[in-house]
């Protein structure tokens, strides 16, 4: 793997993310992926919360309109989390926490997805969302939300565990 | 202005938090909570104003509204971690214009939430109200919306503009300089 992280490590992108002074370069990508990681966990918490009974009120089918801003954040991070590991592609892919982390997040979002299955089918459901049990394996549904916001907090950690957990930062040092 | 901050930073720093904070693994771990506590201030405030602005009006803004209460779980936690930091380095927050400007946009966006609640808010968290929010809704929504993207934009930027170079006490105002002859 050593001679791809030196080819990335040394092509001019990756030097320039890493050593520009430009607000545009390393700290621009950062804020993209804190943004990004509001946005995505923003919607996975609002909907693990209305599985645990803490949104009352709110129809279920219509939680699914915010999946949009879920996958913009994950876009988002995506794409800031590319640019990151182009400037320092050593220091993460040598690291386990960081490996930790992509885990926790696929954890996570296969998890929105266990949720988001369950919002169907919506209209009668919804029409009983207010009553104790009228949810068919309630029980399970609380069990995966609460999977689902340990996921988020576990890969949150993960990703600031990064900057202190690396063996080695760049390819010959 | 350098006198202020120098005072500041003195009563700031607390030896026995800073003892602790410099423990391994406290200070990433209090990072952690602040990150999460970030998540949830700034995921349930911005799902609440996309909703002001137009978003899922099939919710009732009251129901909705609700998710505030866990964002404010986040904002106590952000606070907590946040004197956490300052108390065991003030000097590289006091200093820092990110830091400043961090602080500011918080300060604003609580006016600017402040303002929802003496305005339009009772009437639109009220029930039976209609589904659309109105026009002065929307544009606290959406300044809501720009000024917490700026605090955790300021945030991350808090990194790139440490004052490095100089020991505690030592560095002052926006400038980022050591104190000129200061004694050591």
């Amino acid at each position: 793997m050593d001679p791809m992280f030196r080819w990335l490590e040394t092509s001019a992108f990756s030097t320039w993310t890493r050593e520009s002074t430009s607000v545009f370069a390393y700290p621009t990508f950062l804020s993209a992926h804190a943004i990004g990681m509001g946005l995505a966990v923003g919607v996975c918490v609002a909907v693990a919360f209305h599985r645990l009974g803490w949104l009352p009120g709110v129809p279920g089918h219509e939680l699914r309109r915010w999946s949009f801003v879920l996958w913009f954040g994950v876009l988002l991070n995506a794409a800031s989390g590319v640019l990151l590991l182009i400037a320092y592609p050593t220091k993460a892919l040598t690291n386990p926490v960081f490996y930790l982390k992509l885990a926790c997040i696929a954890v996570g979002l296969w998890l929105y997805r266990a949720m988001d299955r369950r919002l169907e089918p919506t209209t009668v459901l919804d029409a009983r969302a207010g009553v104790e049990g009228a949810w068919p394996d309630r029980s399970a549904l609380r069990r995966v939300a609460v999977g689902s916001l340990v996921s988020w907090a576990a890969a949150i950690t993960a990703g600031r565990l990064l900057a202190y957990t690396y063996r080695r930062l760049f390819v010959d040092f | 202005m350098a006198v202020f901050q120098i005072w500041l930073a003195s009563v700031l720093y607390v030896p026995a938090v800073a003892e602790v904070m410099r423990m391994a693994f406290v200070w990433p771990l209090a990072e952690s909570v602040h990150f999460i506590g970030l998540s949830l201030l700034v995921g349930t405030v911005v799902l609440f104003d996309l909703r002001l602005l137009g978003i899922a009006r099939g919710i009732p803004a009251a129901a909705w509204h609700r998710l505030i209460r866990y964002g404010l779980i986040g904002f106590a936690l952000n606070a907590a971690t946040g004197l956490l930091f300052l108390m065991t380095e003030p000097d590289q927050y006091i200093y820092n214009p990110s830091f400043m400007l961090k602080m500011a946009f918080i300060a604003t966006a609580g006016l600017n939430a402040l303002s929802f609640y003496f305005s339009v808010g009772p009437r639109l968290l009220a029930p039976g109200v209609p589904l659309d929010a109105p026009r002065t809704a929307k544009v606290i929504a959406a300044a809501s919306l720009t000024l917490w993207m700026c605090v955790i934009i300021a945030g991350r930027l808090l990194t790139f503009y440490r004052p490095f170079d100089c020991a505690p006490g030592e560095a002052t105002g926006l400038v980022l300089l050591c104190v000129p002859g200061k004694p050591q």
